[in-house]
């Protein structure tokens, strides 16, 4: 455990743990894009910046997503320099993705509606590498990665054409935090679009019980050569809703049993 | 894909030589061709994501065929200074291709770099392995004449 400050209160925490999760525990707000719990740090976004200051560190702008917790440290979150640098984040990033609304309302929280910058071309990606990573880090397909560098940096699969490893488990989508990837299902069909880019296109399998189509083929294919079989589910054929159901009803019937 | 086992053979840890690999495959094919890329995959568990990655942020990877000769017009700084520009222009317009092109027949593939470090010699250009020094527009295309004399 450690004891350091977080605008000027005195809190302690473990070491293990970052900055931003330490003013989160707080109920201090800090704007992030490409932090996810699920994913750890990555430091690509530079909204989270805190101004902090240590007996090894001079103070500075520093991203709290990849601050960890040290003994002596003290961070202030909003101070005037930590406001203008994610002013012009923002507005960097609004002169690529000036159409997302979910970055035109955490900007204009900071004041900050227009931007004096444009991009050659838009889209509503911000490069936060959340998708790639869930992809890579936690499906274990990598079916898109990064492409290219500088300006022309884009999230991509193989080629730019249909990923051959997709699943269809839709995480990508889940996690982008600002609706670049678009998944849709429609007619028992399942698409995968970033932009206008066709990552995957899947037909959905139908809940045994109630039909509802739930999943992809090749996700569920990918989820039991990863897991070993359940004792109580249903092996296979039921949807979230109605796998809930039986495994309930099993474990009743177990109960009732003994 | 023989080259490309000869390549794998040398290297017993891949994923942490992915650009050396990279480089001596691409040194064997002139290119990386797409085939050439998934066979890597399936043969070393990189996924082909990776390796695409990879092919596109470093300018020495490339993905469609080169020429026969590689030709380059240095637009650093001081070559900037010296007018490279032009000797960049008037290749274009003499070898009838844009910038990172290849001739129709394949005999020249035409790019811009930013410093070689031969500042003191500016403007330079570097065909194949020789760099030429205090480059016109005239010593250009007689360079270019010349090896398409010896073809």
């Amino acid at each position: 455990m450690a004891t350091i400050k977080v605008n000027g209160k005195t809190v302690t925490a473990d070491e293990s743990m970052t900055v931003l999760a330490v003013a989160r525990r707080e109920g201090i707000d800090i704007p992030t894009l490409c932090f996810h719990e699920g994913l750890g740090p990555y430091g690509a976004c530079r909204l989270c910046v805190v101004e902090a200051e240590s007996p090894q560190l001079r103070r500075s702008l520093v991203t709290s997503c990849t601050l960890a917790v040290s003994e002596g440290l003290s961070v202030e979150t909003e101070t005037p320099l930590v406001a203008a640098s994610r002013r012009i984040i923002f507005e960097l990033l609004l002169g690529r993705t000036p159409d997302s609304s979910r970055l035109r309302e955490m900007a204009k929280r900071y004041g900050v509606e227009t931007s004096r910058f444009r991009a050659a071309e838009s889209d509503d990606c911000v490069r936060c590498g959340l998708c790639v990573r869930a992809c890579r880090d936690k499906i274990g397909v990598a079916a898109i990665s990064f492409a290219g560098r500088g300006q022309k940096r884009r999230v991509t699969a193989e080629f730019g054409k249909l990923s051959e490893a997709c699943v269809g488990c839709g995480a990508c989508a889940n996690v982008c935090p600002t609706g670049a990837v678009r998944l849709e299902d429609k007619g028992g069909e399942r698409t995968i679009f970033l932009k206008n880019n066709l990552i995957g296109r899947f037909p959905l399998v139908r809940c045994g019980n109630c039909g509802t189509p739930y999943a992809t083929k090749q996700f569920l294919d990918h989820v039991a050569s990863r897991n070993s079989e359940q004792p109580r589910t249903k092996q296979g054929g039921l949807c979230p809703e109605c796998e809930r159901a039986h495994y309930a009803e099993a474990i009743v019937a177990e109960f009732s049993a003994s | 894909m023989q080259p490309v086992d000869d390549v794998l053979s040398r290297y017993p840890e891949v994923r942490g030589n992915l650009i050396s690999v990279l480089h001596e495959i691409q040194s064997r094919y002139n290119y990386l061709p797409e085939d050439v890329l998934m066979y890597l995959a399936k043969k070393t568990g990189v996924p082909i994501t990776r390796l695409y990655s990879i092919a596109t942020f470093y300018h020495l990877f490339s993905l469609t065929p080169k020429g026969k000769h590689q030709i380059q017009v240095c637009l650093g700084t001081a070559c900037h200074v010296k007018g490279s520009q032009r000797i960049l222009d008037e290749l274009k317009r003499k070898l009838d291709v844009e910038e990172g092109e290849t001739t129709k027949d394949m005999r020249y593939t035409l790019d811009a770099v930013r410093c070689i470090g031969a500042c003191s010699l500016a403007p330079v250009m570097v065909v194949d392995k020789d760099t030429h020094g205090n480059v016109t527009t005239k010593k250009a295309t007689d360079i270019v004449k010349k090896i398409e004399k010896e073809g």
